[in-house]
């Protein structure tokens, strides 16, 4: 059977000792087939007992055991070691704890922030009167379509994968979070929930307009699961229960009235309409040398061939969603 | 010290439940401890469902789930718990489904049923093949609705008792090392099962190490019917990890290398939905007479094969079992069949409870997969796991509630918690002249040589004797890692100890009850004897260190006993 020779990389760190985190490393002859975690607990009973790291369901489902392999948060249980090695065309992993977390000791990082916040975001079933029978002799009616709003949504295993690697929280202490706010939008979308549409305004104070779409979350997501789609989907519910007075929300109604007028994206009037006065004069600067090279268009825009069609393309989308 | 009304230990679904129940009531305090994040739980990793007469799909009844229930124990269970919880069966789903459980549904909206092994009628309600992981979110998801407290991270050590009331328990924070005492009127344990016994094959994880049976154990209590282990029959090849009896609920074949459905060599009827014990015996029986398959590590294994459920059925029913096939063994079932063979993965046998989860000690309660009230007797079914765990959780919870209100703290002798940290210490300081891998690995085999899914008097006596040898061995382990924070080298020796504590109780019954019961298969014995084994196990440490083997009636309110065919 094939076997590689690995260095793995592995950051160590604990805070009670060290000053601050330090890479060890540790050589392993790895056969096909094995993880990460594998490797790990090989490393821990052979080399190094002193190593810490989570795991414990070792099948995908628990989240306990997410790491950065190379850079990418992963689950250390289902990560096939050759197969990032091929990605990588190299024979050294290295291994570091998440991100946006404090570490409590080398791999080991403290979760109780993205909990508590998920928390603060009431991630759980208000039932509706309307919906959810009052005695236990009923079942409450979800009908398959209505399951699939929502479903994907539920595969969440908080492994906070999506948490660490998010580009809003770095930045934005009060940004409720990948995983939290797709939590949200699960039960906004619950026909049995009494919030409902509500449940946005949630999320409009936890900052959900700060996602920048960078799609990290979906990318590292080990169930699949776009947090960043059920945000987009809250942004919109949000505008549906009247949360349209915002920077976010005129962002999207300009987007919105741009195409309804003409088909094209009115970049020259988005300032406005985005942030009014102060938005012009914020982009004002760029708007000028944008003028004088060239690239700025007129404010009043012909509709594009066909925009008819467009408009009908539109309204039909929104019927579906 | 910490104290509260009630202390919960273990965050699953028995857990959770009997949480979410006690939560109810204003003014207790209530705890629940933890050794991971509550929703890391092993509840989380059931795939396949939870059993219920619902009759969505196929008219049925609490009767007919109690009987098929019973039958599949091979009469072993406790009728009347039995009876209880499959009344309370319809009732509790709906109330989880009030919680916002997603259910997978019928067109009309109603919960969706599917065939399991074991069982007359589709009775099994899922979601998906994660029901386990849905089912723990909710539960989760209600308790912090609740404003239920959690340890998350802390171990238990002991059980604190005093001959008559439980006095509360030692356990230690992993995030700092430190031992408490911890004191409580009731203790409802909540611990989970101890398959990882078997080491190097099972579908548990790593920390299903049976923690609370053990101190219940060294508490001096009794345990039941330990040597009933269940060995599900479809993990996958290389790791053990559960592929659901769902897949074969939704019409999946097992195959042997004639190409043939074999289990209608053993099951003529049921086929591949007869119960877990028959199947995996069929499975360990073609492959003992050489009608299974050969990888180049020499593992061997027949095949679960699922390609003519087609793309739709298997991404719409079984995704997650997809995606593990993909992931462990580089096999997609849509277009290959999934290597197989059986994999220890439940514990029938534990804490010695009635049917409202109460232990000889007051206040001290067990449910879900740590306790044996009886309701799985020598084999549970399918689905029956998840709905033990929430039914007993619950009544644990509810019976607790009314023995709390009436009573004071049982005084709480401080030298237990100095115990604790003595044997902890002493850990630190051994001579180091055995591994904890080596003896965890030597351990797994001859439980597996001995103890495993065939049984003889042999190798039973061999077993026992290295199982014991090795609780000796285990006394030379050393903890490396002179840490207190998160110390998982710690960790890891005090669960391998629990478990050396639990192989000796699975032995012991085993080479006494003298004959084939259920998952108890023994080749010397391979008859049912009820005449003389139709009793519950029962094993205790005495003072002196040594176990001792007593027996227990089993009730029986309607179902007589009769030969077991599907």
């Amino acid at each position: 059977m094939e076997k590689r020779e690995v260095l793995f990389r592995i950051k160590r760190f604990n805070p009670k000792k060290d000053e601050k985190p330090y890479f060890q490393e540790y050589k392993l002859t790895v056969p096909k087939g094995m993880t990460v975690l594998e490797a790990l607990q090989q490393i821990k009973d052979t080399q190094d007992p002193t190593l810490a790291f989570r795991a414990f369901c070792r099948s995908a489902i628990c989240g306990s055991c997410a790491v950065k392999v190379n850079g990418f948060p992963k689950l250390a249980c289902k990560t096939q070691i050759f197969n990032e090695l091929d990605k990588f065309g190299t024979d050294t992993l290295t291994l570091e704890p998440l991100d946006n977390m404090e570490i409590i000791r080398d791999l080991i990082v403290d979760w109780d922030k993205p909990f508590k916040r998920m928390e603060e975001m009431k991630p759980w079933l208000v039932p509706d009167p309307e919906v959810v029978p009052k005695t236990l002799d009923e079942e409450s009616r979800v009908y398959p379509n209505e399951l699939k709003k929502f479903d994907s949504f539920t595969d969440c295993i908080l492994c906070t994968s999506c948490f660490s690697s998010c580009t809003a929280t770095q930045i934005d202490e009060n940004y409720g979070g990948p995983f939290q706010l797709a939590r949200v939008y699960r039960f906004a979308v619950d026909p049995r929930d009494a919030l409902k549409a509500e449940r946005s305004k949630i999320g409009y104070a936890f900052d959900m307009w700060n996602c920048v779409r960078c799609n990290k979350c979906a990318d590292v997501c080990p169930k699949h699961i776009s947090p960043v789609d059920g945000i987009m989907k809250l942004r919109g519910l949000s505008i549906d229960v009247g949360l349209k007075d915002n920077p976010g929300a005129r962002h999207v109604m300009a987007f919105y009235k741009s195409l309804l007028e003409s088909g094209m994206l009115n970049e020259v009037l988005l300032p406005l309409r985005t942030k009014g006065i102060k938005g012009v004069l914020e982009n004002l600067p760029v708007g000028i040398k944008m003028i004088l090279r060239g690239k700025a268009h007129s404010p009043v825009m012909k509709p594009i061939g066909e925009h008819e069609t467009l408009i009908k393309v539109m309204k039909a989308a929104m019927e579906v969603e | 010290m910490l104290q509260f009304d009630i202390l919960i230990v273990g965050a699953g679904g028995a857990g959770l439940y009997a949480a979410l129940e006690t939560s109810k009531r204003k003014g207790l305090s209530v705890a629940v401890l933890s050794k991971v994040y509550p929703t890391r739980s092993h509840t989380g990793a059931a795939q396949g469902g939870i059993n219920a007469a619902l009759g969505n799909v196929a008219p049925d009844s609490p009767e007919k789930h109690a009987y098929d229930t019973v039958k599949g124990s091979d009469f072993l269970a406790d009728q009347d718990a039995v009876e209880l919880m499959c009344e309370m069966a319809p009732k509790i789903i709906r109330e989880m489904e009030h919680m916002g459980l997603p259910f997978s549904r019928l067109k009309d909206g109603r919960i969706a049923q599917r065939p399991f092994g074991g069982a007359s009628f589709p009775r099994t309600c899922y979601a998906a093949d994660k029901t386990g992981h849905v089912m723990l979110q909710t539960l989760y998801e209600q308790c912090l609705k609740n404003g239920v407290k959690f340890l998350n991270e802390w171990f238990l050590l002991s059980v604190v008792h005093n001959g008559d009331r439980v006095s509360g328990v030692v356990a230690m924070d992993l995030r700092t090392g430190g031992v408490h005492g911890i004191r409580a009127k009731a203790v409802i344990l909540a611990t989970g099962g101890h398959a990882r016994v078997y080491w190097n094959r099972t579908s548990n994880a790593l920390g299903n190490t049976g923690d609370g049976t053990a101190a219940v154990l060294r508490a001096g209590l009794p345990l039941k019917d330990m040597e009933f282990v269940q060995f599900h029959p479809t993990g996958l090849r290389r790791t053990g990890i559960l592929v659901t009896e769902g897949a074969r609920g939704e019409g999946g074949y097992l195959i042997n290398n004639k190409g043939e459905r074999f289990m209608k060599k053993y099951a003529p009827e049921k086929m591949e939905l007869a119960p877990r014990d028959m199947v995996s015996r069929a499975i360990e029986t073609e492959i003992m007479e050489g009608r299974g398959f050969r990888d180049d590590e020499g593992n061997e294994f027949v095949y679960l094969d699922l390609r003519h459920l087609g793309r739709k059925k298997i991404l719409e029913r079984l995704p997650q079992i997809r995606e593990l096939a993909i992931d462990f063994e580089g096999v997609d079932p849509i277009e290959e069949p999934i290597p197989v063979r059986p994999t220890a993965h439940y514990s029938m046998g534990g804490i010695d409870a009635d049917k409202l989860g109460r232990t000889p000690i007051k206040g001290l309660y067990a449910a879900g997969e740590c306790a044996c009230i009886s309701v799985h007797g020598a084999n549970r079914l399918g689905g029956n796991s998840l709905l033990d765990i929430v039914v007993f959780g619950k009544l644990s919870g509810e019976d607790a509630i009314n023995y709390v209100s009436e009573i004071g703290f049982a005084p709480f002798d401080e030298s237990e918690v100095k115990k604790e940290e003595e044997r902890i210490d002493s850990l630190f300081s051994s001579d180091g002249k055995e591994k904890l891998v080596d003896l965890r690995s030597e351990l797994s085999d001859v439980m597996s040589y001995g103890a495993g899914i065939f049984r003889e008097e042999k190798r039973m006596r061999e077993a026992l004797e290295k199982v014991r040898e090795i609780k000796e061995r285990a006394k030379h382990v050393k903890v490396y890692d002179g840490e207190r924070t998160f110390n998982t080298n710690l960790q890891q020796t005090l669960e391998f100890l629990n478990l050396v504590d639990i192989a000796e109780t699975i032995v012991l019954p085993a080479l006494e009850r003298k004959e084939s019961r259920g998952a108890h298969y023994r080749t010397d014995y391979p008859k049912r004897d009820d005449e003389n084994f139709l009793k519950h196990s029962v094993v205790e440490r005495g003072e002196d260190g040594e176990l001792r083997l007593s027996w227990k009636p089993v009730v029986i309110t309607k179902y007589q006993p009769e030969e077991r065919k599907y």
